[in-house]
């Protein structure tokens, strides 16, 4: 498999080098954050407490998290091209592992973001948790396809002129078998129905479909 | 070891850049690559390291081996510090670099890292710059070198420093340096000159 050719250290250079320049330029990430925190407080205020069905406000959590991973995924090959940096990372480092050092720092920033969201999400929105640990792992699993899929959108949308509107529309059909049962799996999580361990086992299946094809794919870019 | 062309053809556009293109590059020589604006020097940099396709011919390229490169085009992290940036590229190829080896580049590169090495290459003149792009090619240790206008910004203590560095490795490697400069140009072994 191409995962064999990915060399962990290239990959853990990779994730170091963004994590630093992250800190320390704050912008993406905050980016992301506030995208989040403004989404979630404005549908909260516009819905003015109301009693919300289970399935909506799951939906609403997933539609947020995918447009604030947006903000943030959208720029992770572009940054590097605007400053000029591409050509020496695409020189030095392995395709597999530059990709795969993407797709870490992506899920990375995710699962941050998920981390801050999350309860000013519930909290907000008034939402009881019956199954924390089958949210918890629900959100990881959608979180891991959407870096995969996120990261090669990113690296196919890189040179396009319109690379803001694109990569939303891009991403979305490509995440959808993902983001329907984990919209079903949060609803799950949210109530008392009993858990269907086969829409788990969906996202999971999907994930690895995702990283397979970003791996076979960006090669080809 | 060595990369072949072989009736390379290229076109940017309207203008074709190369056209039945057939040269060969072995180890133990300098070749300067000189011509004109536009006459193709980077572009033929370029397609030697495989970072671009002809449009028809073949380029053929030693396997595995790895390439480095000085261009303008290469830029750094500026938000990383020069020993940062140092160490992820050497990382990037494998390779762990001590403190030591990086005072032994800086040396060698006329950086001091002791007094630079823990500043953020935003701060960097153009030279500076050059001089770090100069050691990471020193520190990947690759089988290949492209070169495009490696001295640009140096000063002559800079230039000596890098003259006797690509002296010194010529014999284990393949070397290329597209160049218009009469200094760079003296240092190669053999001369191919594109029309434009």
């Amino acid at each position: 498999m191409k995962l064999s050719r990915c060399r962990f250290d290239a990959v853990s250079a990779i994730v170091r080098k963004d994590f630093l320049l992250n800190l320390r330029r704050r912008a993406t990430f905050a980016a992301m954050m506030m995208f989040a925190l403004t989404a979630t407080a404005s549908l909260s205020l516009s819905t003015g407490g109301a009693l919300l069905d289970e399935k909506f406000l799951a939906a609403i959590l997933w539609v947020v998290i995918f447009f604030a991973a947006g903000a943030g995924i959208a720029g992770t090959f572009d940054d590097e091209a605007q400053a000029g940096t591409l050509p020496t990372l695409k020189l030095y480092g392995d395709a597999q592992a530059i990709l795969f050092g993407k797709m870490f720092v992506a899920f990375l920033s995710l699962v941050a973001l998920s981390t801050f969201i999350l309860p000013i999400f519930l909290i907000l929105f008034d939402v009881g948790v019956e199954k924390i640990f089958l949210l918890l792992v629900t959100v990881l699993l959608g979180l891991i396809g959407l870096s995969a899929a996120g990261t090669l959108t990113a690296a196919l949308t890189t040179s396009a002129a319109v690379k803001g509107g694109l990569f939303p529309i891009l991403l979305f059909p490509v995440t959808l078998p993902i983001f329907l049962p984990a919209i079903r799996l949060t609803e799950i999580s949210f109530t008392v129905a009993p858990v269907d361990s086969s829409l788990l086992v969906v996202v999971a299946a999907f994930d690895a479909i995702l990283i397979l094809a970003a791996s076979i794919l960006y090669d080809y870019l | 070891m060595t990369i072949q062309f072989d009736a390379v053809t290229l076109t940017f556009g309207k203008h074709k850049i190369f056209d039945g293109l057939s040269l060969k590059f072995g180890c133990g020589k300098i070749f300067g690559v000189t011509g004109a604006n536009g006459a193709g020097k980077s572009t033929l940099l370029k397609l030697a390291g495989k970072i671009i396709n002809p449009d028809s011919g073949k380029v053929t390229f030693p396997d595995e081996k790895k390439i480095a490169a000085l261009s303008p085009e290469m830029k750094l992290y500026d938000g990383l510090t020069a020993r940062e940036n140092l160490k992820f590229f050497a990382r990037l190829r494998g390779k762990i670099l001590s403190d030591e080896k990086i005072s032994e580049l800086g040396r060698r590169t006329g950086l001091d890292m002791k007094t630079f090495g823990d500043e953020r290459t935003e701060n960097f003149s153009t030279g500076m710059r050059q001089r770090l792009k100069f050691a990471i090619l020193l520190a990947v240790d690759a089988d290949i070198w492209l070169l495009d206008e490696p001295t640009a910004n140096l000063d002559d203590a800079g230039r000596e420093n890098f003259f006797a560095e690509i002296q010194a490795a010529k014999p284990e490697k393949i070397i290329l340096l597209a160049t218009n400069d009469k200094l760079e140009a003296d240092i190669c072994d053999e001369i191919i000159t594109l029309p434009l």
